[in-house]
């Protein structure tokens, strides 16, 4: 009980922090090692798990080839033409959906967050739609679309599209009236004001709308391609399930998750390139 | 006043965020008397803070000593543990909002068994009723206004009964008015309860109505640049803000604390340049 | 090359535009649809060339006179006139140094300067980049105009925004707060850094702070605003003389302006708190002060 006192004058956590004396600094780097070195044991220990399932018997996981068989199987897929023209296809698609969305969200959400006319037309119907999840569209696309090819591209551009067009909305009503009153100030036009002001200060915003909604995009594609098309990843990986060769399902998920962790990488890179003026972060 | 001596030997502190060693403090050599009221001033980032939070046992020192009576509060690999005998009051306040005024008052010393509930409830009427805050011991903190929040905080350092009291800008976000009515009233508390006063500002005129010492700090590296007395009588009312000596005084040191000022402000363009 | 290289160069002590307040009132409706009056039958000249402050208790309605003023907001009634013409809307004449700064973000220190000539096209873009480079050269930014600025510190921000300002050469430069966030050093930097700019132009300046100090350093004429809604409570005269040089600070002149000022912003705080109960903090000030007179 003796340092109560203390406690009861307990500093804001910063006031300690705001330096970091030598030994602690030491400390610090040490940790950051110890850190990794735990994340290294348990994805060991969850490779060995996997590995060793079968034999020991751990419920769920032994139904799943081992990972000596995916890695087998994923040479004999990479080899193949199969396999890469449906990465191939699926990164086309993803592409189409993924600008249109841009393309089509960010003018219309630019329009909606300035004019208040062009708002009240247009909000209804978008919060009628937005909910509904991309996926639930699937049926009616094949049906409204001719081809399965703009059906699918039409669940991509789906998924992204909202997440553009609400990040835009909310970028461009939010621009800190300062600025525009600086720019008037300064004798802009209202097409100043737009190209200089409203579009860069936007900017940011539809950098994260454009990053969350590539996640998004390939949630879709994959979902699409399994139901409503015949080639792709998601085709493959479904295809590969129905005649039960379980290394190669493994594979093609792999595959999925890399391209999107690839393809966030590039809209990341892309954004960075976009909003100069921001720190990385 | 027996109690309180707090005295630097040779402090000097480094800093070293990732191997890029920063000279915060050198060749601090500082003796505060007992109930001696000592005004810290200087630049931004020249030391003062981490040289508060040396004495209250929240950071350590790289060189030199810091010894409160005697007692070694902080010397290379060691330094004492926060305690009750130097209360730190901060700038942005730490009361607990979700405890009455009268309990964030009390809990110190309640708890420590030092004294009843009983005995630290009638001291804490007392001292808050020579701050004028009669009537609020049963109010939530942010029910106060920021002037009576400073006032309460400064009270619950007081009934503590520590042998120093460390202000880091306690006043800094208070408006001209009701600031140099806060100055007032912690003269008036000191008078009652001298205690030895460690007490950082940016604000010139601060530091010479409150201290009986002002030290100005360099920009960084913080070193010692100037130590002044100051010779005007308390107790002080804010009539001497105009008097002769106040803004002979004034005029001096504000000459020493621009130079710094300016120093320190250009070595931190020079350093952004880079 | 022409005259007008860096901006100010009008000739020293001319001075620039004038400003009057005339009877200007300004209300407007809070959430709750009530009528607020925020500026009340205002009236204040601020003169060519002469660096006029306004200064009064937080809440009276400092900022909507500022925005009055740069024609951001209309009055209800009254008039505000620059040289005799009556304002309508904002423009480069008027130029606003806002509160938080607002250089903008996307833009590099060079560009924010060079956007007032860009966009009213008044010159070719390699002569307004021209320009603008020496400008900031003179503020000490001359390492800085390929920088964002985000990457300035707080002191370099309000010097790139008053280059922002002076390059368009205004007639009245309107500034809210602009040193505010500032730690108290720098902020007195900043206060001799604009003297000095001050002395060297003469662009007429109304200038908003709640720092007393900060007003009496840098005013020529300090108005002395009421509790909301605004009007004018009193002018004084600051008669300290030009170049100010800190020193200043210290004489026994500057001590009873501040005394005089203190004492006024004090009665109109305590009043306040006799309407409205705000500021319970000022009404104990006023009445612990003149105890102990």
């Amino acid at each position: 009980m003796k340092s109560l006192a203390s406690t009861a004058a307990a500093p804001p956590a910063n006031a300690v922090e705001r330096g970091t004396p030598l030994a602690s600094g030491i400390k610090t780097h040490l940790n950051r090692h110890f850190d990794l070195v735990v994340g290294a044991i348990t994805l060991i220990a969850f490779f060995l798990a996997w590995q060793f399932a079968r034999p020991l018997g751990i419920p769920g996981l032994s139904a799943v080839e081992p990972p000596t068989r995916v890695v087998a199987a994923s040479w004999d897929l990479l080899s193949s033409a199969t396999f890469w023209t449906a990465c191939y296809k699926s990164a086309l698609r993803i592409l189409a959906g993924f600008a249109l969305a841009q393309i089509i969200g960010v003018p219309i959400g630019l329009m909606m967050a300035t004019n208040r006319m062009a708002f009240h037309t247009l909000f209804p119907i978008t919060e009628i739609l937005r909910p509904i999840p991309p996926v639930a569209w699937i049926p009616v696309a094949i049906i409204f679309w001719p081809t399965r090819e703009m059906s699918t591209v039409f669940i991509v551009f789906l998924g992204a599209f909202w997440i553009v067009l609400l990040n835009t909305i909310g970028g461009a009503s939010t621009i800190e009236e300062s600025y525009k009153r600086a720019a008037l100030s300064l004798g802009s036009s209202r097409w100043h004001l737009f190209r200089y002001i409203v579009l860069p200060a936007t900017m940011p915003s539809i950098v994260t709308g454009m990053v969350v909604g590539m996640g998004i995009s390939w949630e879709m594609v994959v979902a699409a391609e399994m139901i409503a098309s015949d080639t792709g990843l998601g085709y493959l990986l479904w295809q590969s399930f129905e005649i039960n060769a379980g290394a190669q399902v493994i594979v093609c998920m792999l595959a999925i998750g890399i391209a999107g962790f690839v393809s966030s990488a590039l809209i990341s890179r892309v954004g960075r390139l976009l909003t100069p003026w921001q720190g990385r972060r | 006043m027996s109690r309180g001596a707090l005295s630097f030997r040779a402090v000097r502190k480094v800093y070293d965020p990732e191997r890029k060693a920063v000279l915060a403090l050198d060749g601090i050599d500082l003796d505060i008397a007992p109930g001696e009221f000592c005004a810290i001033v200087g630049p931004s980032g020249c030391g003062k803070t981490t040289l508060l939070n040396a004495v209250a046992g929240f950071e350590t020192v790289t060189a030199g000593t810091i010894q409160l009576d005697g007692r070694t509060l902080a010397t290379p690999g060691e330094s004492a543990a926060p305690g009750e005998d130097r209360i730190v009051v901060f700038q942005h306040g730490a009361l607990f909002p979700w405890r009455s005024v009268m309990w964030n008052i009390t809990c110190g010393p309640v708890m420590q068994g030092r004294m009843s509930a009983r005995e630290a409830n009638e001291h804490g009427m007392r001292l808050l009723a020579r701050v004028g805050l009669k009537g609020c011991e049963d109010k939530y903190p942010n029910d106060l206004s920021g002037g009576q929040k400073r006032r309460v905080e400064i009270v619950r350092a007081l009934v503590n009964d520590p042998s120093v009291l460390l202000l880091d800008e306690p006043f800094r976000a208070l408006d001209a008015l009701t600031k140099s009515v806060m100055q007032e009233y912690l003269l008036e508390l000191l008078v009652q309860f001298p205690k030895t006063v460690f007490f950082i500002t940016h604000d010139l005129e601060e530091a010479i109505f409150l201290g009986d010492k002002v030290v100005v700090f360099t920009s960084r590296p913080g070193r010692i640049k100037e130590v002044v007395t100051v010779d005007i009588p308390k107790p002080r009312s804010h009539e001497v803000l105009t008097s002769a000596r106040f803004l002979e005084l004034k005029a001096a040191l504000s000459q020493v604390v621009h130079t710094e000022a300016r120093r320190a402000f250009e070595a931190g363009e020079k350093e952004m340049a880079r | 090359m022409e005259a007008r290289t860096c901006a100010p160069a009008r000739t020293p002590g001319a001075g620039s535009g004038e400003i009057a307040v005339s009877h200007a009132s300004v209300g407007m409706y809070d959430r709750d649809g009530k009528p607020l009056r925020l500026v009340e039958d205002c009236s204040f000249r601020a003169e060519r060339g002469l660096f006029t402050v306004l200064i009064g208790p937080s809440g009276c309605g400092k900022t909507t006179l500022m925005n009055l003023i740069a024609g951001y907001i209309g009055a209800d009634r009254g008039a505000v006139k620059l040289d005799g013409v009556d304002v309508k809307g904002p423009g480069w004449d008027r130029l606003m140094v806002f509160q938080e700064t607002a250089l903008f973000p996307w833009m590099t220190t060079l560009e924010n300067v060079a956007y007032g000539p860009m966009v009213r096209g008044i010159k070719t873009m390699p002569q307004i980049r021209a320009e603008a480079g020496a400008l900031l050269e003179r503020f000490g930014l001359g390492e800085f105009k390929n920088r964002y600025p985000r990457e300035l510190s707080g002191g370099m921000q309000r010097r790139g925004e008053l280059a922002r300002a002076l390059i368009n050469d205004p007639l009245v430069l309107l500034m809210d707060e602009p040193f505010r966030g500032l730690d108290a050093m720098t902020r007195q930097l900043m206060q001799e850094y604009l003297t000095h700019l001050f002395e060297e132009t003469r662009t007429t300046t109304i200038f908003v702070t709640s720092e007393i100090d900060e007003a009496i350093f840098l005013a020529d004429r300090l108005v002395v605003l009421s509790r909301a809604p605004a009007r004018v409570a009193a002018v004084i005269e600051v008669d300290l003389p030009r170049p100010r040089r800190f020193e200043q600070l210290s004489s026994a002149r500057y001590a009873a302006l501040k005394e005089e000022a203190l004492n006024l912003l004090y009665a109109e705080a305590a009043a306040a708190f006799a309407e409205t109960g705000a500021g319970a903090d000022i009404k104990e000030a006023f009445e612990k002060r003149h105890a102990a007179d």
